[in-house]
Order: C-alpha cells, then structure tokens, then sequence
C-alpha cells in the first residue's frame, strides 16, 4: 500500500510538470494578452507598452518565461499580479476561504441529500417518487448553471424577494449569520441542484444492480428487516461508486464554480480564475492551474486508495 | 441518524434565512424637513468592473478610477466643458498670471502654489516635496503604466513647502493636466522600495472626502468619511462603499431592489427599462468616446506597405460613397434608443472640439452616382467592379458586442444596395484592441479593410490626433510598429498644423490648428464617424448632488452627495 502510493506519487511529478507546460502554452497561445488592456487608454504610448512588456517579462524568448515562473514556483515565489501587483499567494489567499465556505456547504448538502434519496428511488422504484426524482434529476442535470442561477435570482430575488440577488453579505451591516446563510442559499442551491442529479444517479443505478444480487436474497430470506438490509447490506456496497465521484468533487473546493460565482458575484476562486483569464494576468492564472491540477492529481490517488479499502476485491499491485 | 440531524439543521438555517430583508442601504442621519443637506447614511455603488488597484500611477480601469477618485486627488481637474479647475492649487498656473514663464531656450516652467493647510488623511501635511516625489516616482517605478507629460519634466525645485516650481524640457501644451490622477504621499512611500507591493495599492492615502477603510477583493471598498478633509462640514455621507457586481444586469436588477443607491455605466439598450421607473433617475453625461470605422488605404495584408494601395478602398469615391451609405441617426434611433449624437470627429467635447466641423450626411443615391462617375459597374448580382477589381470588403469589429454585430447587418444590407459587397470578419477584442504589433493587432498590422471601434482621447486632446494623424505614425515594420494612424492618411498640411499645435500654450492657436487637421481627415474622407456616445449612470430617486461631468469620473464630487430619508 506504501510503496503504492509512493509510486503514484512520484508518477504525479512528470504529469503535474506536462500539464504545466501545456498550460503555460494554452495562455500563451490564446490571442491578445496581458496588454491589451492599456490600448483603450489614450495616455499610454508605444513607449509605456514596451517599457511594461518588459518589467513583466513579456519580451523573453517563451520557454525562458516559462523556466522563469518554474524556478520560482518551485521555490514558494509565485510571482504578482500584472494588473493588481498582489502576490498570487495572497490573491489565492484572500479567495479561497470564500470558496471553500460555498463549495463545502454544497458538498454536504448535495451528500446529504443525495443518499437517502438515491436509496430511496432505488428501492420504491416506479414509485410515483422515483418518476418524480428521475424526471427532475434529469431535468437539473440538463439545465445549465447560467440559466439556472439566473431563474432563480429572478423567481427568488427578483420576485419573490425571499433572497438577496447576489454577493455574500449586505453590506454597511455589522457580521449577522442569518444575513451571511440568506446569501447562500441561491448560489448553493443553483450547484447543488445540478450536481445532485448526477449522484442521485449514480447511487440509484448502483443500489438497484445491489439489491437484485443473490445474497441479498438470501439475507431477507434470513429475516432481516428491511430498513436494515438496505442500510448495512445493499448501500454499504452501492456506496462504493459514489465515493470515487464524491472524492472527484473534492478539488472544486479549491477551484469553486467559474459560472455560479460569476452570477452571483460571489468572491471566489471561480471569479478570481474568470477575471484572470480576460485580463491574461498569467501569474494569477498559472498558480490556480498548478493547485488545481495539483489536487485533481491528488483526488483521484485519494479515490483509487479509498475505492482499495472499501472494496477487497481491489487489490493494489 | 446523524445524516438526519443534518439535513433537519440544514432545513432550520434555511427557513431562518428565509426571514425579512434586513440592511441594505441606509438613510440613517436626522430627517429634517426643511430642504438642504442630510448628513450621516451610507451609500452603496455598484461597479460592474472591480477594481483591482487605486494607486494613481498604476491605475487602468474605469471602475478602479470611480472608486479612487473619492480618495485620491491631483492638483487640477476638468470640468463639464473642459475648463481646468485647482484642486490641491490655489489656481491653475497660466502665462497670464505669471504661473508658467517661457524661458528664452524654448522651454518652460511652471509654478504651482498649494493651498494652504492642506492634509492627507492619516493628519500629515501636504507639501510642494509631495509633487516631486510623485512626479520622480511617476518615472522611477516600472510598472507606471502611462508617463505621458511627466517624461517631459526635466526637473523640479520646492523653494517653499508650498511652491513646486516645474521645469519642462520643452514648451509642453498640455501641463495643466500633468498632476490630475492624484499626488502621492512622500512620507508614507518614500522609504519604500516597491510601491508595487505595498498596501498603498488597496488603501491609499489621500486628499479626497473619504479615506479607504476596508479593500475586500471582488467584493467591495470601503471609503469612510476623511476627517482632514479640507472643506469643513464635508462630506455628508459617512460612508460610500463600491460594491462588485458581476454585470450591469445584476446592477440594475440591485437598483431596482433598492440594495444599492447608484450604478456606474448601463448601456443604452438598458434605457427605456429604467426610464419607466419613478424611483430610479438616469444621468446622461456625453462622453469623449467616438465609435469610428476607419477605412484601409493601404493594401490588407499582414504588415502591409504603408506606400502600397488597397485595390477597393485606395479610391476616395468609393470611401465617401461608403460614407453617405452609412444611417447613422437612425442606428441611433433603432440600436442605441437615441441616446447618442452623429459624429463629425475623434475629438467630440472640450475646448478643443471642431464643433463647426461636419461630415457627409445619409444620401444613398449619392453614393451611387459617386461610384457611376468613378467607374464602378454593377455586375450581374449588384455588386460593382472596376478593372477586374470587385468592390467586396470586410468589415471587423469586437466579437461578442451585440451592438456592434447589429451595425454591421445594417451596413451589410445598405452597403449591398449601393453595390458594394460587406463582409464580417470580427476578432476578439484582445486581439483586435490589443494596440501591440507583436500581438498582432490588425489595425497596426494594416490586416483588414474596414475597423469598427471606439477611441475617446483625454482633455489635452493632443496626444491622440498626434498619435493617429501625424504622418510618422503610420504603423510598419520600418518604424517597429509605432503609432495609431490606422487608415495610413498622409498629409503634409495635416503634418504642419498638429507640429504647429504641439508647439504652442496659446488655446486658440491649437485649437484652431487640430480644426485644420481634422478637417483635411474629414475630407480625405478615411474614417467614418459614426456616433459620439454618452456615459449613462442610474442613481435612486432619494440621491441629490450627483452629476454627471464629460472629463471627470461620477464620483468627483462625492463629498456633495446625501441621501434623503425616503
């Protein structure tokens, strides 16, 4: 198990290495730039533009540019902000709490929600509540977020006025908890609504293959309850699935929501990577693709290890 | 079990969080009600940008502008029609009243005088050694991002704490405006080695009516009323706070909620929505900005020869009948609901505006009887040719802009009717604006026939018709790319006047010679003015003081603003 995790580990290096090199050139090969943004400006000349091409490296050949971020990456320098001039750390920094707070309450409402539900279809299914759940899973899972996010804010926001449109708190108003959960709720429910679809499913498919098994039958021929039968023998091996996905979600705690964040203004680490990106602040960009790639890397060693101990039949070699 | 208990908790927190409205904007401060001033309340403004840094020397964004302009202050500003007002000065230096001394080897100095008393927000005083310090910051840091006019100061002496005595390497038209973006504080930034890095990016300190208390990124900037305020009694408001919102969508949908007072920036189309609403005032402002389609008199190609000559558009016939093909007042009227002017040149408000200066007006049949005369015959799908050469152009403009996209059907179907073929070829906006010859930017590369796009130049308009009018700065490989005379116009008169403006103090005297310029640019017939736009703010019915100002950001005079108890 040790030597297992050592390797993959040590596999992780040249993959995380290629994938920064592949995004390193994806920036770079997107159109426009880090400078584009000064031409609108009638006070900036030629002049400024090369002067500023230069104070951010712009003017190196491309592999001593990317060699340059390398170097000091590795060493815990990840570089400032070329429209900012904050310190990528600290951006990441100030984001990520924010994103952290609205991706985990998703992550637990949607695993909260998900299990009884995605048991409850499975046993009672054509139940009038499985029709129910499986046409409004598939309705969410084909809605996009935008839309969504945006359906709410009018029906919630707008009309009912239940909510408030957007953002994490009122401001001008001291710290209120009540007024901190009422800005959650639209933009929790706008990813959870559609990431509940696609585990619900998934429990739903794996419990319905679990109770048809033999030993099912035979457990219920023992006599157990059926609360008891569908709780410790049928989803305890339905589960398995649902934790690789579950374990595949955990890297959006770092990387947030691009498109809910965007609707709501919510100040994450979605908004930080959009803004970036129009900006093509590079530095900014190259530290959340490293941490990002980084913990998907992690995630998926994580759920091959965690799929390993749950199930026996796995065996790492 | 404890899945249970979750999920019940989770259905409490939000059946709390379902409860009233609270907060939001506040009209706190004593209800008087006789008319004049409230004092105290907290104003909340959306920018739909964020911004990202208010150092004066670092700022780029209009948004980050808006919120730093209650903070930071220079020594002059502009007002509605162009004039210059002091500020921090006790007047605005001038070879009249002996402010600026033209000395006899062609240059000049200029004598600013502070106004007495002044302070910065954290209590120290504010000293003629601020000015230098701002002026050999400006030029010392690498990421300043424009030392236009500062890179024309040789130097400067501070005999007293309050005179800054400028000495310019040249005779420089444009000094009045040199220190507008706001003077840095020399005893908190002096001994700092990168000003880049230091918190002053977030929190500067200033002159202005409010002092930033609290910067929280993508979310919003605090300003607090500034105790060292000059102006006793001001401001009324306690707080202003800039709040970040993701569109102007999301702004007005708040504006209408009533969760903030005002918004920056809505587009026309947003218009007639809010026109509608008793509770919510629109502040139409023109703006400097001028939508344009500048015309390719060289040949489209990539790095193109600025002597070569494009096969379609080298024929002035065909670019003044393009010009009376174009309906400007009614894509006003259908796109922009009204809420902008026909434009006549790059130059549309201030002193130095050709106000007398025209250009050929909406007249179809015009343009066809140009393009008979010159020689171009229809073929059989309508579509004119001369020698072989097919009058088929393109037309790029930034993708995404629904506006825009809207112009170019228009003009596809006009142009058609004409004889000539429209084709669209739009790029996005970081290529298409990126300004960079290495970027490969189109319009520096001379890789297109006809740009659509918008430019506004500053106050001192002359940088622009500099830059984008002076025969030497027409792009090219020779010259690495230098310059912004996109349509290659070459003119020996035009050259002479923007020398003659750029070498004068005398207003009348430039102002008369950019006329002269623009005018030969109207009549080489290059670019087609399309509309001057204005800048469209939204503030709640209950706000008073707010104006709209052509050269200065809304928030120029917040300390002005209150809120009436509504």
């Amino acid at each position: 198990m040790g030597t297992y995790i050592t390797r993959r580990l040590l596999q992780a290096i040249p993959l995380l290495l290629g994938i920064s090199v592949a995004s390193f050139a994806i920036l770079k090969a997107v159109p426009g730039g880090p400078l584009a943004a000064y031409e609108s400006n009638p006070n900036i000349t030629d002049e400024d533009l090369r002067r500023l091409e230069h104070t951010f490296g712009l003017d190196q050949p491309l592999p001593v540019q990317y060699l340059n971020w390398l170097g000091k990456f590795l060493v815990g320098d990840w570089g400032y902000s070329f429209v900012s001039h904050q310190p990528v750390l600290g951006l990441i920094g100030e984001r990520l709490p924010n994103t952290v707070y609205l991706m985990g309450t998703v992550f637990l409402t949607v695993l909260v929600l998900a299990i009884p539900i995605g048991v409850l279809t499975a046993v009672k299914q054509y139940s009038w509540f499985d029709h129910l759940v499986t046409g409004a899973t598939f309705a969410f899972l084909s809605t996009p977020t935008f839309w969504l996010g945006l359906l709410l804010i009018i029906a919630f926001g707008l009309v009912l006025k239940l909510f408030p449109l957007g953002g994490m708190a009122t401001l001008g108003m001291p710290f209120d908890p009540i007024d901190r959960l009422r800005h959650l709720v639209l933009p929790v429910a706008t990813i959870a609504l559609v990431q509940l679809g696609s585990h619900v499913r998934y429990l739903r498919a794996s419990m319905l293959e679990t109770i048809t098994q033999d030993y099912m039958r035979t457990a219920r021929a023992k006599g157990l309850s059926e609360g008891a039968l569908v709780v410790r023998h049928a989803l305890k091996n339905a589960a398995i699935p649902l934790v690789t996905v579950v374990a595949l979600d955990l890297p959006e705690l770092f990387v947030g929501a691009l498109v809910t964040e965007q609707i709501f203004g919510w100040p994450g680490m979605g908004r930080l990577f959009w803004d970036s990106a129009t900006r093509s602040d590079y530095p900014v960009l190259m530290g959340i693709l490293a941490v990002s790639s980084a913990l998907i890397v992690l995630a998926n060693l994580l759920a091959d290890v965690v799929y390993g101990y749950l199930d026996p039949r796995i065996r790492f070699s | 079990m404890r899945a249970l208990s979750i999920v019940l908790a989770a259905i409490g927190l939000v059946a709390a969080a379902c409860g009233p409205t609270t907060g939001g904007p506040t009209t706190t401060g004593q209800a008087t009600a006789s008319a004049g001033p409230v004092r105290g309340g907290t104003f909340i403004l959306a920018l739909w940008q964020e911004p990202v840094t208010l150092a004066p020397h670092y700022r780029n964004q209009t948004a980050a502008n808006v919120a730093a302009r209650v903070v930071t202050e220079g020594l002059s500003r502009t007002d509605t029609d162009g004039n210059y007002l002091p500020v921090l000065a006790k007047q605005i230096p001038t070879t009249t009243n002996g402010g600026v001394k033209l000395t006899s080897d062609g240059k000049m100095d200029v004598n600013w005088e502070l106004l007495p008393g002044l302070k910065w927000s954290d209590g120290d005083p504010v000293t003629s050694a601020d000015i230098k310090f701002t002026w050999q910051v400006w030029m010392k840091d690498p990421n300043t991002i424009s030392r236009t006019g500062f890179d024309q100061i040789d130097s400067i002496d501070t005999p007293s704490d309050t005179t800054a005595v400028v000495h310019y390497k040249t005779v420089y038209g444009p000094y009045q405006n040199n220190f507008v973006d706001g003077l840095l504080p020399k005893h908190l930034l002096e001994t700092v080695p990168d000003i880049s890095k230091h918190d002053y990016n977030r929190k500067p300190i200033g002159t202005g009516p409010f002092k930033i208390t609290e910067f929280v990124a993508g979310d919003h900037i605090t300003g607090e009323r500034n105790p060292n305020y000059r102006v006793a009694g001001k401001p009324y408001l306690d707080k202003i706070i800039f709040k970040s919102v993701p569109s102007r969508e999301v702004a007005v949908a708040q504006l209408k909620a009533g969760e903030i007072n005002g918004m920056w920036n809505l587009l026309e189309a947003q218009t007639p929505d809010l026109e509608k609403l008793a509770d919510i005032k629109m502040v139409i402002t023109p703006s400097p900005s001028v939508e344009r389609i500048e015309m390719n008199t060289a040949k489209n190609q990539d790095m193109t020869d600025p002597s070569s000559t494009h096969p379609v558009l080298s024929d002035i016939n065909v670019r003044r009948a393009l010009i009376y093909a174009t309906p400007k007042q009614s894509i006003i009227d259908k796109l922009l609901f009204g809420k902008a002017k026909p434009g006549t040149s790059p130059v549309s408000q201030g002193w130095a505006s050709p106000k007398s200066l025209t250009q050929e007006s909406y007249d179809p049949a015009k343009a066809k009887q140009l393009l008979d005369q010159a020689g171009w015959v229809p073929g059989s799908d309508g579509i004119r040719s001369k020698a072989g050469v097919r009058a088929s152009l393109t037309i790029t403009t930034t993708t995404g802009d629904q506006t825009r996209e809207r112009v170019e059907q228009i003009l596809i179907e006009e142009f058609k009717s004409i004889g000539v073929e429209l084709k669209i070829q739009n790029q996005p906006s970081s290529v298409l604006l990126s300004g960079s010859w290495s970027g490969g930017d189109p319009r520096k590369r001379g890789s297109f026939d006809l740009v659509m796009y918008a430019s506004s130049p500053g106050i001192d308009p002359h940088s622009i018709v500099f830059q984008r009018y002076y025969s030497k700065n027409i792009p090219s490989s020779a010259n690495g790319g230098n310059g912004q005379d996109y349509t290659r116009f070459k003119n020996p008169d035009a050259d002479k006047a923007i020398e003659e403006a750029g070498s004068t103090l005398d207003l009348e005297k430039r102002k008369t010679a950019y006329a002269t310029a623009l005018k030969l640019v109207n009549d080489a017939a290059v670019i087609i003015w399309m509309y001057e736009r204005a800048g469209i703010d939204a503030h709640r019915a209950n706000v008073v003081g707010w104006q709209g100002n052509v050269w200065d950001n809304i928030t120029w005079n917040t300390e002005d603003w209150y809120l009436k108890p509504s």
